[in-house]
């Protein structure tokens, strides 16, 4: 099926939203989503839509237990240890890596695909990005493919499956530093054909690469607003 | 809880701020944002799962979920009610797949055979559906599209979205085929869809 196409992905959206999608449909809609911004986004839209209606319902203040159990669960308050407190942010969660087992293959695919020109005096890297978000133990498909000349002064990516993206927004790269430090931006990539990107030194120390959605000029902030859409691994 | 006059995406604000916090780890914020939320979440919960006990580990599960996603929330997509109430629905709904090869749901849904009224989802004071579809009347738009709606494309998207019903649960609440129910549901979003849409434009 082309999820792709608008009309279905709102109508399965919306039985997605109200609940109405159920079994093995629903489960299969879920790992879908990650992978697809047009489902996505309808879902979005049918959200905004309905939760609103919850607001007739009547509030009921849940037992006081429930909350000591979250605190339990999230290492909160009497348990935490200062250094136990500080939260990993996304980028240096692990299970953001989770699913990219199988990373071999694919890679030797993105090799041949990409480096028919004479290589470099130092070998490429490449990197294959999967999308997040899948449900667990799911196979996660490979999404892009980034390969990093030997210098790792440029960088050329593709997308190795259909990936659409809204026409109001953009995906943009970033390079996730071993160190755990903030993502650096690499610049906005097409979701279509081939992006080349110079980057000088902005791969140093650069352990990962994410792809996040965002705003058309990519994001106002110098840091992803928008959600992880792929993830890869750089093995150096 | 903030009183129910206050406009969806006003409580939304107040919020984001915390949701905002609790993604960069503070506890404090989302002991704040599990104060200002939780009775709503766990009334949508209970109403779809209906078993206090297990309503209540739902209920669980979505913050504990919510505390580790706060990072990834997208602000400029979603309004946090709109992103919280969905994690909590989806989380009972999932619940209520798993529960459904347990024989305790069924003796739920006999039980409520017994009802002469097809307008009235639950036998005792809870508020039907139709009820609630009246009371969240405070979101203008959407209660100005729902009066657009059919009587009985109201009933069964009420039934499907607050109870949590499948089409065949929903078929066989109000006795109708299941082929019937399904259009029934179908044209309530689609004309939902397109008057929201329409006022949107309009500025109404």
């Amino acid at each position: 099926m082309d999820y792709g196409r608008s009309e279905l992905a709102d109508r399965l959206a919306a039985d997605y939203v109200t609940g109405t999608l159920r079994g093995p449909a629903r489960r299969r809609f879920e790992r879908l989503l990650p992978a697809h911004p047009v489902l996505r986004v309808a879902v979005e839209q049918w959200q905004a839509r309905l939760m609103p209606l919850t607001l007739g319902l009547e509030p009921e203040k849940p037992p006081a237990a429930v909350w000591r159990r979250i605190e339990s669960r999230i290492g909160g308050a009497a348990a935490a240890k200062p250094a136990a407190a500080e939260r990993t942010p996304w980028w240096g969660q692990l299970a953001l890596w989770r699913g990219l087992s199988g990373v071999a293959t694919v890679a030797v695919v993105g090799l041949s695909l990409l480096l028919a020109s004479p290589g470099p005096a130092q070998p490429p890297i490449v990197v294959v990005l999967s999308a997040t978000g899948g449900a667990e133990g799911a196979v996660v498909p490979a999404s892009f493919v980034a390969s990093i000349s030997g210098d790792g002064r440029a960088m050329v990516t593709r997308p190795l499956v259909n990936v659409s993206v809204e026409a109001n927004r953009a995906l943009e790269l970033w390079a996730l530093p071993s160190s755990g430090a903030p993502p650096r931006s690499l610049g906005l990539i097409s979701e279509k054909g081939t992006t080349v990107l110079k980057k000088g030194e902005a791969l140093k120390g650069a352990g990962g690469l994410a792809v996040s959605l965002e705003p058309p000029g990519g994001s106002p902030t110098g840091a992803p607003t928008g959600p992880v859409l792929y993830v890869g691994k750089l093995n150096t | 809880m903030p009183p129910p006059t206050q406009d969806w995406s006003e409580r939304s604000k107040d919020l984001s701020q915390l949701l905002g916090r609790a993604g960069l780890g503070d506890r404090a914020a989302f002991a704040t944002l599990y104060e200002k939320t939780s009775s709503h979440l766990f009334a949508v919960v209970l109403r779809i799962s209906r078993d206090r006990a297990q309503a209540e580990d739902i209920l669980q599960e979505v913050y504990v979920n919510v505390w580790r996603a706060a990072g990834g929330f997208d602000a400029a997509q979603a309004q946090p009610l709109t992103w919280l109430t969905s994690i909590a629905r989806n989380r009972a709904i999932d619940s209520l797949r798993r529960a459904q090869t347990q024989p305790q749901l069924q003796t739920a849904i006999a039980n409520d055979d017994e009802e002469t009224d097809v307008y009235d989802a639950v036998a005792d004071e809870t508020p039907g559906p139709l009820d609630l579809l009246s009371r969240a009347a405070d979101a203008r738009a959407l209660s100005h599209c729902m009066q657009g709606l059919t009587a009985q494309q109201r009933q069964s998207v009420a039934l499907a979205f607050y109870d949590g019903l499948s089409h065949a649960e929903v078929a066989e609440k109000m006795r109708q085929p299941l082929g019937t129910v399904k259009s029934w549901v179908r044209r309530a979003l689609m004309s939902l869809k397109s008057c929201l849409e329409r006022a949107a434009a309009g500025g109404a």
